[in-house]
């Protein structure tokens, strides 16, 4: 009788452990699911999103909105980075106030420091800013590796998609051909909004590149026969309509601009905060003030994060314009991905900067 | 070269045959002589355009090949330029004016800090001033239920409480640094009233798999968040009242070590053991000596649990449970002729919950941003008699303490780098000792409003100014209140600390 209970009692049992193990082997077992991409910002995002292709999910910490500097290290998104097979920062000290947290509290060994899933997208980017010599924070919040607002420069944009895409080779090597091809395609589409899509299309993009960089691009588009063949027209894209405004001088809010206005050749002739993450003083106002009044300059380019009044203050004593733009992806519900960006910007400043002093105030 | 001479030599040779006066014979054989040289001129004449061509030939041929090779060569960067792009990239990084003598600086410089620890140094400065005779640091130690009623404790309250005037409240010194693929470490040294001693030693692992971690060394329990934190991280100056009364101005600071898992939940639910020594005089203390039995060590368990929901971004909530078991032992003056006179011997335990809840407004400088946290703790001390000099029926008899108590803060950021906050703190709702002789005290409930207003020039320092109200209820039946002021600057020097949630 006894025994009888207990064969009853293992016939029941069984199938409950056999349905217990399967559980678990499903659950150990790898699935072919898309790699999982955290990144710090949405502009990274929108790059490995366009280099992952059908092969990534990717998330970020940051909204858009959000100012990277100052994020709160989240339990949640530990949890984000801890299920992560690819951890993305913007790297150059950007999330220096939050990132180590996050990553201790993953416990994800992998996405740390030097772990074969961590990306440091800055590793390749042109650089500016890099303080030659001490750097102490009497001067505020200045990063020691440099301005790490690069990504900017849709060259940097570029150079971060490339080493996306090495990255993603090495962790996925079956999906590479992709990988690959995604970049390819992001740089194309790329050179087309930078250039133009005529010229990028007959001279290809990197060779732009190449011109611009060595500063030979004007003369080389001087001597293209003007006979209106397919390729040879005028310099289009975001550089042909930033170009009338090469030179013109402009006042930013933080030190986040110095990429683009390098790029397209602006001319910062003051910040609005007196170092780097200081608010702005009033003394400090009033001789950016009057810089603006003596250099005429036409627009105030902020981030939506900032307080707008002290821009909006120096705005109306001079006639300038206030440009509030965003800096990020997702800053706006119409920015969706990394070139919706830049033609966001592109458009914002050029339109300040066409049209005349509202008021004619001296 | 050979040819253009033999041509010299030959026509030499004719001119002199010329010029010479002759014979008839000699002439006849001079027009053969001259039929074979015009022979050999002719020949010679054929042999240079033959090699005259060859050498036009090869040289057209060498042009075409110099031809087709620049042309090659031209169009060398055309097949790559994505190539030719990255150099020029490199290029024009290497010509950045911030390259030359400082670059070699700065590398020298990063790799001295990245074969160094991090190192930060926080200075804690207070002015602090209150209405009572002889300072709240006197009266901390009387509130009743909490504490010892024996003189030594007294004297233990009031060292590590603020002077009237000016306080160097503390000096940390915090060092830290990965210690290899598997571990981090880091210690932080304080200087407190004369003495420099080691608050926190911590190794802790990074390579378990599955969510675990493990800990050890010398650390500030993480069962509740005021708890783990420093107190220049803090909201206000001082540690919350039931925090004080029952862990003492340290907080719960222990030797042991602790394993923690993150459960793989798609929300954050961290889980937490700590097995310690049990050194707390306030709650777990081991006394040992002639009259108590020595418990061997770990003599204290901590266990928690932390929950975060997903929220939207901006909105961060983290919940807690806790609770805890370890030793105790008091020895107590009964008559109070300075000598100890019975002994105690058992268990406390401690439990409860906290919370926080962190709002990040779309404004600059922590303008909107919120913080409200609060946990509630309730303690039990269970001890038995183990010896009485002057009372021994007593011996084996129970003596029960169970005490209670919260705290409840708000922190609003009105400006941009300006806060203000406001924290209420209450203990001893449950307030009740059960003695060996079976009489009981029911002690009164002790409550402290404070309200601060902080202002933070740069995230490395912060000046503030609280103000505190309490009305505490004393071992000895009486009440006392009283009104606190502090005025307080934190500065942070060395590396980045960036705090935890």
């Amino acid at each position: 009788m006894k025994m009888d209970k207990s064969i009853g009692c293992s016939r029941l049992l069984w199938p409950v452990v056999i349905a217990f193990m399967a559980t678990c082997l499903t659950w150990t077992s790898p699935r072919a699911e898309p790699i999982k991409i955290i990144t710090s910002t949405t502009d990274m995002a929108a790059i490995a999103r366009a280099v992952a292709g059908r092969h990534g999910v990717v998330g970020s910490i940051c909204s858009g909105e959000e100012d990277p500097h100052f994020i709160q290290a989240k339990p949640s998104h530990m949890v984000m980075v801890r299920d992560a097979d690819l951890w993305i920062r913007v790297g150059m000290d950007l999330e220096i106030g939050w990132e180590g947290p996050l990553l201790d509290g993953a416990r994800n060994m992998d996405i740390r420091v030097g772990g074969a899933r961590h990306l440091d997208a800055s590793e390749k980017v042109m650089r500016l800013e890099v303080p030659a010599g001490r750097v102490t924070r009497a001067m505020g919040d200045v990063h020691p590796q440099g301005n790490p607002h690069y990504w900017l420069d849709p060259l940097n944009a570029r150079i971060a998609a490339k080493s996306i895409a090495n990255r993603l080779c090495r962790i996925e090597p079956k999906h590479a051909g992709d990988f690959r091809k995604n970049l390819v395609l992001f740089r194309e589409s790329l050179d087309f909004r930078m250039f133009g899509k005529g010229l990028a299309t007959k001279y290809g993009g990197a060779r732009l590149w190449s011109l611009l960089l060595k500063g030979e691009l004007d003369n080389f588009l001087k001597g293209l026969p003007k006979d209106g063949s397919p390729g040879n027209e005028n310099l289009g894209g975001w550089l042909g309509r930033m170009k009338p405004f090469r030179g013109q001088k402009i006042v930013v809010y933080h030190g986040s601009w110095i990429y683009f206005t390098n790029r397209f050749d602006l001319v910062v002739i003051a910040e609005m905060e007196p170092k780097p993450g200081i608010p702005p003083s009033p003394s400090h106002l009033s001789r950016v003030i009057e810089t603006m009044k003596a250099e005429r300059v036409k627009a105030v380019i902020m981030e939506p994060y900032y307080n707008r009044k002290p821009a909006d203050l120096a705005a109306s004593r001079t006639g300038a314009r206030v440009v509030i733009c965003p800096l990020s992806v997702g800053g706006a519900p119409h920015i969706k991905d990394y070139l919706t960006l830049m033609d966001n910007m592109v458009d914002q400043i050029s339109e300040a900067l066409q049209t005349e002093f509202s008021q004619n105030k001296p | 070269m050979g040819i253009s001479i033999r041509i010299l030599l030959l026509s030499i040779v004719l001119v002199c045959l010329s010029a010479s006066p002759l014979t008839a014979e000699e002439k006849g054989a001079q027009t053969d002589a001259l039929a074979t040289i015009q022979e050999q001129i002719r020949e010679l004449k054929e042999q240079m355009t033959r090699e005259r061509r060859a050498y036009e030939t090869k040289l057209q041929e060498m042009e075409r090949r110099v031809e087709t090779l620049s042309k090659k060569m031209a169009e060398k960067p055309e097949a790559d330029p994505e190539k030719s792009l990255e150099g020029d990239i490199a290029q024009s990084t290497a010509d950045a004016p911030s390259s030359g003598p400082e670059t070699v600086w700065s590398s020298v410089g990063s790799a001295i800090q990245s074969m160094n620890p991090e190192i930060a140094v926080s200075i804690d400065t207070l002015y602090y001033n209150d209405n009572t005779e002889n300072g709240v640091g006197e009266i901390i130690g009387q509130v009743g239920g909490f504490g010892h009623a024996d003189s030594h404790e007294e004297d233990h309250g009031h060292a590590h409480y603020f002077d009237k005037g000016f306080n160097l409240r503390l000096v940390e010194l915090y060092l830290g640094a990965a210690v290899d693929p598997y571990f981090t470490a880091y210690t932080t040294l304080g200087y407190h009233n004369g003495i420099f001693e080691v608050e926190e030693a911590v190794f802790q692992t990074t390579c378990l798999p599955a969510g675990f971690q493990v800990k050890g060394g010398k650390f500030l329990s993480d069962f509740s968040r005021i708890n783990r934190q420093h107190p220049h991280e803090w909201d206000f100056v001082d540690r919350p009242l039931i925090s004080a009364l029952v862990f003492g101005s340290h907080g719960l600071l222990e030797t042991g070590a602790q394993l923690s898992w993150l459960a793989p939940t798609p929300f954050h639910l961290l889980l937490g053991l700590e097995a310690a020594q049990g050194d707390n005089e306030n709650t777990f203390n081991n006394i040992g000596g002639d009259h108590l039995p020595d418990h061997s060590g770990p003599r204290l368990l901590v266990g928690w649990l932390k929950c975060s929901p997903n929220l939207p971004n901006r909105h961060g909530l983290q919940m807690g449970l806790f609770g805890s078991s370890g030793k105790n032992q008091e020895t107590d003056d009964g008559n109070e002729d300075g000598t100890e006179d019975h002994w105690l011997d058992g268990n406390s335990s401690f439990w409860g919950a906290d919370f926080v809840y962190k709002y990040d407004a779309p404004k600059e400088h922590g303008q909107g941003d919120w913080i409200v946290q609060g946990e509630y703790l309730y303690r039990r001390i269970d001890l038995d008699v183990v010896g009485h000099d002057l009372n021994p029926a007593l011996v084996g008899r129970s003596l029960v303490k169970n005490q209670d108590g919260f705290y409840i803060q708000g922190v609003y950021g009105f400006l941009p780098r300006w806060r203000s906050g406001l924290r209420w703190d209450m203990a001893g709702l449950t307030n009740e000792d059960r003695y060996p002789t079976g009489n009981w005290d029911d002690f009164g409930t002790s409550c402290r409003f404070s309200g601060m207003v902080d202002f933070s020039p740069s995230e490395f320092s912060r000046l503030r100014f609280q103000t505190s109200y309490g009305d505490w209820a004393l071992a000895d039946g009486n009440r006392e209140d009283f009104w606190q002021v502090f005025v307080q600057a934190i500065v942070n020097i060395g590396a980045h600390g960036a705090h935890g949630f």
